[in-house]
């Protein structure tokens, strides 16, 4: 164990996947004599020389379809997004050309699109979205969330070896916040399988992602009023763990969804459906969701804190989940 | 507003095939496979026509007729590991390259014919084992120029000669991929040879729509890369450019972009009628349909006999029904199978055995405004 950031973490694991496999390269803008705009990839260059980091020009949809090509040809590209708001560039290579390939042809395409997603740093609109929900809508691709830094290696690890395109959303609040021991060498994590943060037996709280921390601080805080609530951390959107959802539900008859990216058709809903579908008759309660305000993500701090979930709107509703 | 014809635009091309087979290093057998793959696939797109005019045919149909000499020519260039991509209107090249009718027709049809078993049009194809075909976003035309940037960054990886083909049309030069796609292509002297057969309409738009330029080729000089412009209906001057087109990329010295003047005879599927084509276009180029001028070439100048491009044609029309047959005779793909493949097999997939203990706390969690301050010895961004 050593102990790492969420940041050095994602390093480590491209690094350890770089040496054992010859055939992962690395793509993205400003990733080589730079190290990433994040320096991820700090160093890379020297050890892995420029025919495996590859410094991209500005044009994701370029080299985003290249990859995809390179990645059936037997290679397993990983491409940084500098920032994932510009995934919106490439998304037509990405739900058109990768997330369709095996389906239609039965040719794999192991190709991970990883990048910083997340706001609370104030980086304005085009540096702060969460684009999850617009991958997993589009059927073919996975989609991989970790929270805390063993998971960002192991499920990047995971992601690397999958046959299959994967985009990998990190959270740029987690990168230098959030440090703890970390398997050193081969850690891989199962993809599609959801970890217990808390055990609880009162409330199921649903997050992924940077909100699995506050929705582990909300049950602390809950510990003190008397009420014990179980943080289920997705970790993967697709595949998706209905399993420990529904069985965490059944056990405490109340559950709050909660994720960063915005309310409207946002992921949580589907966790909501599959509740109400499958557990409906073990609810006492209403099923919420507490998740960012259906707008761009502002600049200003008092307007980007109104506008994500915190701690205390996170309490607040599992408050009423619970006095229902 | 007034749209000039773009015939006034052509160089008028000569009807005849120019070449002089004294000049050429072609056998018999090689004349023939040309002329039999050019006219298997006019046959096989006469029948698929006449069968989705008689509704036997789900959807909608688009054909390539009188883009052959193009298709053929460039991709009698390649060698076994080459790779290409096709449009909508290269069948001719399939057939070449030893794609059977009947898999093609059975596709069409829906049934459970490899590799699409059914979840693709009879269209597309992607086959990288034995036709060369790569796998690539049929979407749009433009999209698979970055997969061929891709592809051919993979042999220049490898440190192979070989060079991937891409045949595009004038439309696919207006969407940012053609740039994204070339430009990474250019900066890395990537083998990657792009085709663009300039037919004269991107669906119902004429190129005086698409473009600010006349020949497609000038675009080339953004990238800073080989280019000409051809007739694409004369085979021979087809090979010709093509040929410098790939031997530059095969040398190393990076992508070329090869443009060549031709006519879709049909419209962009066969339920267009091509309402928007002038009389004197349409003229224009039946006189110089591209099988026709062939075959008269092979005639009169090749010393081929007539008879012996007779039982072609009459074993191309054989092929084509027995491809009907073939296709009829195919079960459909069982409606279960729908949600099958959509994912393939991956090594860290969740096991049962992986439940056993899913909880893993988080001790000290990171909040905004609880959190200690960023480590940001590394440096970087934010």
């Amino acid at each position: 164990m050593s102990q790492l950031t969420y940041l050095q973490a994602i390093s480590d694991a491209l690094r350890f996947e770089m040496r054992r496999d010859p055939g992962v390269l690395l793509l993205g803008e400003d990733i080589g004599t730079f190290g990433g705009a994040f320096k991820i990839t700090q160093g890379f260059l020297e050890e892995f020389g420029p025919e495996r980091v590859i410094d991209t020009p500005i044009a994701e949809s370029g080299f985003v379809g290249a990859a995809c090509a390179a990645a059936t040809a037997g290679f397993r590209p990983v491409v940084e997004f500098q920032f994932i708001d510009f995934i919106a560039c490439a998304f037509d290579q990405i739900v058109n050309y990768a997330a369709k390939c095996h389906y239609r042809w039965g040719i794999q395409m192991p190709v991970v699109f990883r990048g910083p997603t997340g706001g609370g740093i104030h980086a304005g609109p085009y540096h702060s979205q969460n684009p999850e929900a617009w991958f997993a809508h589009t059927p073919g691709l996975k989609v991989v969330l970790p929270s805390t830094a063993r998971d960002a290696k192991g499920l990047l690890l995971a992601s690397i070896r999958d046959n299959n395109p994967i985009v990998f959303l990190e959270n740029k609040f987690l990168y230098r916040h959030y440090r703890e021991d970390v398997p050193e060498g081969d850690h891989a994590v199962p993809i599609g399988l959801a970890a217990l943060r808390t055990i609880g037996a009162d409330l199921s709280i649903i997050s992924y992602g940077a909100a699995v921390h506050l929705c582990v601080e909300v049950a602390r805080l809950l510990e003190a009023e008397g009420a014990s609530a179980e943080v289920v951390d997705l970790r993967s959107l697709v595949p998706l763990d209905r399993k420990t959802v529904l069985d965490s539900v059944k056990k405490t008859a109340r559950a709050l969804v909660v994720h960063e990216a915005n309310m409207t058709a946002g992921f949580g809903a589907e966790i909501v459906a599959l509740i109400a579908q499958e557990a409906f008759d073990y609810l006492d309660a209403p099923v919420m969701r507490v998740a960012s305000l259906d707008v761009p993500v502002p600049f200003s701090p008092p307007l980007e804190q109104a506008m994500l979930p915190s701690v205390d709107k996170i309490l607040e509703a599992a408050r009423r989940v619970l006095e229902y | 507003m007034a749209q000039t014809s773009r015939l006034m635009n052509l160089p008028d091309y000569p009807a005849e095939i120019q070449a002089d087979p004294r000049d050429l290093p072609y056998t018999e057998e090689a004349y023939l496979r040309m002329y039999s793959a050019m006219t298997l696939a006019r046959t096989f797109e006469e029948k698929l026509g006449s069968l989705y005019r008689q509704g036997k045919i789900f959807g909608a149909v688009y054909l390539g007729m009188g883009q052959e000499a193009t298709s053929v020519g460039c991709i009698s260039l390649l060698e076994k590991q080459d790779l290409f991509s096709t449009v909508a209107r290269n069948l001719s090249a399939w057939f070449y390259r030893g794609e059977k009718p009947e898999r093609v027709l059975a596709r069409w049809f829906g049934k459970d014919q490899s590799p699409s078993n059914g979840r693709e049009l009879g269209l597309f194809l992607a086959d990288l084992d034995d036709i060369g075909i790569f796998p690539y976003h049929n979407g749009s035309m433009a999209s698979w120029i970055p997969a061929g940037a891709g592809f051919a960054l993979t042999m220049k990886l490898r440190k192979l000669r070989n060079i991937v083909l891409c045949f595009t049309g004038d439309g696919a030069t207006s969407p940012g991929d053609f740039y994204e796609g070339l430009n990474l292509a250019a900066i890395h002297k990537l083998p990657l040879v792009i085709i663009c057969e300039v037919n004269q309409f991107a669906y119902s738009t004429p190129i005086e729509l698409q473009m600010p330029v006349k020949d497609v080729a000038e675009r080339a000089s953004a990238f800073n890369i080989y280019s000409e412009t051809a007739f694409g209906n004369d085979l021979f001057t087809v090979i010709d450019a093509a040929r410098r087109g790939i031997e530059h990329a095969r040398s190393g010295k990076g992508p070329a972009l090869i443009e060549f003047k031709t006519f879709r005879q049909r419209g962009h599927g066969e339920h267009d009628d091509m309402g928007y084509v002038s009389p004197e276009l349409r003229d224009f180029w039946e006189k110089r349909d591209p099988i026709a001028m062939y075959r008269r070439w092979l005639i009169e100048r090749a010393g081929i006999k007539a008879g012996m491009l007779t039982r072609i044609d009459e074993v191309a029309v054989r092929q084509i029904e027995e491809a009907v047959r073939y296709a009829e005779s195919l079960p459909y793909p069982l409606a279960e199978s729908v949600t099958d493949r959509l994912f393939a097999p991956s090594p860290h997939d969740v096991k049962d055995s992986d439940r056993e203990n899913i909880y893993e706390p988080i001790e000290h969690p990171a909040v905004p405004s609880l959190t200690a301050r960023q480590d940001r010895s590394g440096g970087g961004h934010f």
